[in-house]
């Protein structure tokens, strides 16, 4: 619609509310900072210095790092097959993709829900061991890592098989017939034609699994338990219950460098396989 | 690797069908399968008054955020595609920042904020964030579907003599609409479902359906909930497939060429 036309003045007007919403989001990160370093009736670390300098804080900064990557890679790599198959089914895409689009779209306080009950000492699971006779004593699905990384990679799979998909829909049907045309076997199509292609899509499912799983509160706390500290639950505490704000702020200062570092990882990453791909084609 | 698909996409509704089937349960504790077929949880869940509030604070709540974050979208669109391409680039990196943002980060940060006006435990707080959270997902599908607009069409109403607004009314909203309905039903689901951000905003008068869930979880293992969340599971299904049925889930899948 651009037409090199310069807009009046009171076209700006059009421009208010979404600067007002962008407006409420800067001011509400300049108030974490400013909270987070504030103290004493001035500048001051110490907020910082109750966060930074005890190691088991430490330690739940490197659990959820750990963690994160951990679910987003998972996350990714079980997304695939997935992905694949709604790519292969024309016909019956739009139904498979509502199976995959619900359990996105649906609330995942629910969708945690269902993993109390499929996971709980008297839950599904173990209920159906112990009727097989496989088990006497219901074990520990729920309140460790297990629990936690079982439930987070379930929530935030959806959005992998939609972001792999994505970049799987690019691919022109008559590259992959000319890859069979020139006498590659179906798994050669596969990792030097398919794989390559999927990778923008797969890149974007690990970067926003990723965040989504350092931001994460409500499975953490629910599955993971209270014991199995994460950021997003110690940051939650730290609010709802100790009700210390300036040290909430500097819990989600340190949540947002580490998850910013972690983001310039996988975009650094990201590049070089990118391009290796690119070399590796044209050779 | 066909059966391995089918096996984990039939694992990812499976949670959610598990409280489902758990509703209908006539006994006093969660079962799956159940034992029997009753409606008894879902009577429960309406005569405690708690519920069809939260219920009805999380819709309304809903559509005010879906309905105000759309207009603002639609008018930003069109003042970046039809004035301003490049302003309007910029302006898209700063309405994508919010993606970035670890949620429990993003939480504090409303908190923090809110609490200086008096609007935490206040539904309007509660809109102003979600505003936010929603915003990137109302544009993307607005902004796509106006830039498909041939830019003759609107050139051409221009020459013909007619008003701005006049060609804004006649050609890009219809040329836009399923981008309107897609931002509409798109950021209203979110919405509905937040949860993360939304449970640091909540106060002793008011609450959220999700929020509330959360807050039961913790307190018992009452069948109630799952009666409460099947209720929700149905409300967030017939948006999509109201979304299938009208625009399509295309949009879902597309990937930005340019």
């Amino acid at each position: 619609m651009y037409s090199g036309e310069r807009p009046r003045s009171v076209h700006y007007l059009l421009l208010l509310p979404v600067l007002a919403l962008l407006g409420l989001f800067l001011a509400s990160v300049a108030l974490l900072f400013s909270n987070a370093f504030s103290g004493g009736g001035g500048f001051s670390l110490q907020y910082f210095q109750q966060i930074l300098d005890r190691t088991d804080y430490q330690i739940v900064f490197l659990r959820t790092f750990v963690a994160s990557v951990a679910i987003a890679v998972i996350a990714t790599v079980l997304s695939y097959p997935v992905a694949m198959l709604l790519w292969r089914a024309d016909r019956w895409r739009n139904l498979l993709l509502i199976v995959v689009l619900i359990p996105w779209l649906v609330s995942l306080v629910i969708r945690t829900y269902g993993w109390i009950v499929l996971l709980g000492p008297k839950g599904v699971i173990n209920g159906m061991l112990q009727w097989l006779g496989l088990l006497d004593q219901p074990v520990r699905l729920m309140f460790n890592d297990t629990g936690l990384v079982i439930g987070l990679v379930h929530v935030l799979m959806p959005f992998a098989v939609i972001s792999i998909l994505s970049s799987l829909l690019t691919i022109e049907d008559n590259l992959e017939e000319a890859s069979r045309v020139l006498g590659a076997r179906p798994w050669q199509t596969l990792t030097r034609i398919v794989l390559p292609l999927s990778l923008p899509g797969a890149f974007t499912a690990l970067i926003v699994i990723f965040l989504a799983s350092m931001g994460a509160i409500v499975t953490p706390i629910l599955l993971g338990g209270v014991s199995q500290k994460f950021v997003g639950t110690q940051i939650y505490q730290e609010v709802m219950y100790a009700f210390n704000m300036n040290k909430a702020a500097a819990w989600a200062l340190c949540l947002l460098v580490v998850s910013l570092l972690g983001l310039l990882a996988l975009k650094a990453i990201e590049r070089r396989v990118l391009r290796n791909h690119e070399q590796g084609a044209r050779t | 690797m066909r059966i391995l698909g089918i096996a984990l996409l039939l694992a990812l509704p499976l949670p959610i069908l598990i409280v489902v089937g758990s509703s209908f349960n006539p006994g006093g504790y969660i079962r799956f399968p159940p034992d029997g077929f009753s409606l008894r949880w879902y009577v429960e869940a309406f005569a405690d008054p708690r519920w069809p509030r939260a219920f009805g604070v999380s819709l309304l709540i809903a559509a005010v955020s879906a309905v105000l974050v759309t207009a603002t979208s639609f008018l930003t669109a069109y003042f970046s595609l039809r004035y301003a391409p490049r302003l309007g680039a910029a302006l898209e990196i700063a309405i994508f920042s919010p993606l970035f943002f670890p949620s429990a980060a993003m939480g504090v940060g409303f908190v923090v904020l809110l609490a200086r006006f008096g609007l935490v435990g206040v539904m309007g707080g509660i809109v102003l964030a979600h505003l936010v959270v929603t915003l990137p997902f109302a544009y993307r599908p607005i902004h796509v579907a106006m830039r498909s607009i041939d830019p003759d069409i609107v050139r051409a109403a221009n020459v013909l003599g007619a008003s701005e607004w006049r060609a804004v009314r006649d050609i890009v909203l219809p040329m836009t609409r399923s981008g309107i309905m897609t931002a509409l039903l798109f950021s209203g689901i979110i919405s509905f479902d937040e949860v993360t951000v939304t449970m640091f905003l909540i106060g002793p008068h008011i609450t959220t359906l999700p929020v509330q869930i959360y807050a039961f979880i913790q307190d018992t293992s009452s069948p109630v909930l799952a009666a409460i969340s099947t209720i929700s599971v149905v409300m967030t299904l017939v948006a999509v497939v109201l979304l299938e049925r009208t625009v399509g889930l295309a949009f879902f899948v597309r990937r930005e060429t340019a």
